[in-house]
């Protein structure tokens, strides 16, 4: 009866492992693998940015000029990438098309507004460190005002998986920033 | 001797034994064979330290967290990643080790089981944020909890079984969504559903332990949290008849399942009691009956369907406990109170006798029959209580009748145009019943 339960935990036990590992497996694939697209970040507004310990990103691309909105019914909506004249990603077109390739990433809500269609990227919080969080909160603030916009992230996609890679705050990985402005 | 031992009655033996001697009932050899048999009896392991046990466990987990944590910014994701792993390896050889060496003691279990399903979460969460994943906070609670409820079954930890049915309480909050439209929220039942063979194993065990009534009302708080997102989830108006079906249910599985000595009520049927009364005097508002026009236009899918099934369970079970025992002439618990799915099922009927009105506050004559009905049915079921008080000399239960009474009264005060003379000679009648009926309860003990 105890072996038995000893096997069954050997079962369990295994299930705990594997499930952050396939997390680890599937990501370290895109990040590897994926093409690398640059999305810049909008405005945001300051008491909406930091959440507990993400940063919580809105995109310029999120919202384009759309005569009409988009119907999906109740079906996934994709978004297929382009890049604009300064290799930033924005949105070619949605669709409802389950594509597998390296320029879709699934959007999570889709709604139209006054001529502009806008969408939610699935990518949109940044895991900070809690002893970081206030810095780059300032930080992300500082470089994400209508006047001084200054931020973009990387996003590497492949499969129609999109792993959000780095956030860059005046062309520096965040860490890097935080590090170089930390010590002036 | 085999099942169920009673250990508030072993309790109260023993401690009647020296009275018993002195009166010349049974002799001294006896009272020390009895006091000698049931002292084997008595439990070996001590919950306070069991659960102390646990809190170290956690502790002890999250302190490996925070170590690890320091500097974290410092190392490299492949790094960062082995560390995630640590804890639940720790942890997983720990349950082994108590699964092989530790299995009969309570606290290594339970101190194991916490650590294991922290560690899940932490390897987890570390995960997520190492590698910027993404999703919500009830995926994550989602994940966790399926990845730890065989936990609760291997190392039999109620302590374990009660977080996990708070950890789904947790996700059902994050799922519901308060703000924008209802989400599904029917894999609450599924997920409540995996440990109830726990709850049964352990109700088999030791009914009468402290363990198995925090589990039961645990879980019972967790159904009534359960029934309030189905019913807005359902959205079809049959909320109302849902919640007064569950607490009959719970107030009736406290009374059959956990018998007491008489006079006694099980922490179960007591909440459910208090949940009759609540549901009772919230039904008795007329607004509890104004049925959305909507429901009827909007169309349904089976997820919406399966909710409503869940909705109309509660009752019809609660209506099949209730019969079984009066067809078997063996009711024990008050009629009147186990009468409130039938009530509500009847004024929900008379509410839905009206064509639908295109605002959702507005009032109908129907709505206006229906709250009449469960006024009617409050007031019967405090009167009731208060009389069953009464005649079974208990001040709690003759107290919780009238203030019963005292609510609807003060309810009905405070939602209707009556003039402050009426309302005034209102409160003075209730509050001379409360003040007669403790003066004879009290003086009837005394007296006895």
């Amino acid at each position: 009866m105890n072996m038995l339960r000893i096997v069954v935990f050997g079962v369990v036990a295994l299930a705990q492992l594997a499930v952050p590992a396939a997390m680890v497996w599937q990501r370290q694939q895109t990040l590897n693998h994926g093409r690398v697209w640059k999305f810049r970040t909008a405005p945001v507004d300051p008491v909406d940015v930091i959440r507990g310990r993400y940063i919580a990103l809105r995109f310029a691309a999120e919202e384009f000029t759309a005569p009409s909105k988009f119907e999906a019914a109740d079906n996934s909506v994709y978004a297929v990438l382009k890049e604009d004249t300064d290799g930033f990603a924005e949105i070619d077109h949605l669709t409802t098309e389950a594509l597998r390739t390296n320029d879709a990433v699934p959007v999570e809500s889709v709604w139209w507004y006054n001529g502009k269609q806008q969408v939610r990227f699935p990518f949109n919080k940044f895991w900070v460190a809690e002893a970081n969080a206030a810095a780059a909160e300032h930080a992300y603030v500082e470089n994400n005002r209508r006047d001084n916009q200054n931020a973009y992230v990387t996003v590497r996609v492949q499969r129609g998986d999109a792993a959000l890679d780095q956030l860059y705050i005046d062309g520096q990985p965040l860490g890097d920033y935080l590090r170089a402005h930390s010590l002036r | 001797m085999a099942g169920v031992r009673n250990r508030r009655a072993i309790r109260w033996l023993r401690f009647q034994l020296p009275e018993l001697v002195a009166n010349g009932v049974i002799t001294s050899d006896t009272a020390r064979a009895i006091d000698h048999h049931y002292e084997q009896d008595q439990p070996r392991s001590n919950f306070a330290f069991v659960v102390l046990a646990a809190i170290g466990s956690a502790l002890v987990a999250a302190g490996i967290v925070l170590l690890i944590a320091h500097n974290w910014d410092e190392l490299s994701r492949a790094m960062r990643t082995a560390i995630a792993f640590l804890p639940l390896l720790i942890a997983q050889a720990l349950v082994v080790f108590t699964l092989m060496r530790r299995n009969e003691s309570q606290p290594w279990c339970e101190a194991a089981a916490i650590f294991d399903v922290a560690a899940v979460g932490t390897a987890i969460s570390l995960i997520s944020q190492t590698y910027q994943l993404q999703g919500t906070f009830a995926d994550f609670m989602r994940t966790w909890l399926l990845l730890s409820i065989a936990i609760v079954y291997l190392l039999r930890t109620t302590l374990g079984a009660i977080a996990y049915v708070i950890g789904s309480v947790l996700w059902l909050f994050a799922r519901w969504g308060f703000l924008s439209s209802p989400g599904n929220t029917m894999l609450f039942w599924v997920l409540l559903m995996l440990v109830i063979p726990h709850v049964v194993i352990r109700f088999r065990r030791d009914r009468d332990s402290r363990e198995t009534a925090t589990l039961v009302i645990i879980l019972a708080l967790a159904a009534l949290f359960g029934v309030g997102a189905t019913a807005e989830f359902a959205d079809a108006n049959v909320g109302v008849i849902a919640y007064a079906g569950l607490s009959t249910a719970i107030y009736l599985c406290g009374m059959k399942l956990f018998p007491q000595p008489a006079g006694r009520l099980h922490p179960l049927a007591v909440l459910g009691g208090i949940a009759i009364g609540v549901v009772a005097i919230v039904l008795s508002f007329e607004s509890s009956w104004h049925m959305t026009y909507h429901v009827t236009s909007v169309p349904r899918n089976w997820s919406t369907n399966v909710a409503v099934a869940v909705e109309l369970l509660f009752p019809v079970a609660a209506v099949c406990l209730a019969s079984v025992d009066l067809l078997r002439r063996r009711a024990e618990f008050s009629l009147s109170a186990a009468l409130l799915p039938v009530v509500a099922a009847v004024a929900w009927v008379i509410a839905n006798m009206c064509r639908f009105p295109n605002e959702r506050f507005q009032s109908t004559r129907c709505s206006f029959a229906a709250a009449t009905v469960l006024n009617c049915y409050a007031l019967w079921l405090g009167i009731d209580i208060l009389a069953r008080g009464i005649r079974t000399n208990s001040i709690a239960r003759a107290n919780f009748g009238l203030l019963l009474i005292a609510a609807l009264a003060i309810c009905r005060f405070f939602d209707s145009d009556l003039s402050f003379v009426t309302r005034g000679i209102g409160f003075i009648i209730v509050g001379l019943g409360f003040l007669v009926a403790n003066v004879l309860l009290f003086k009837r003990r005394t007296a006895s």
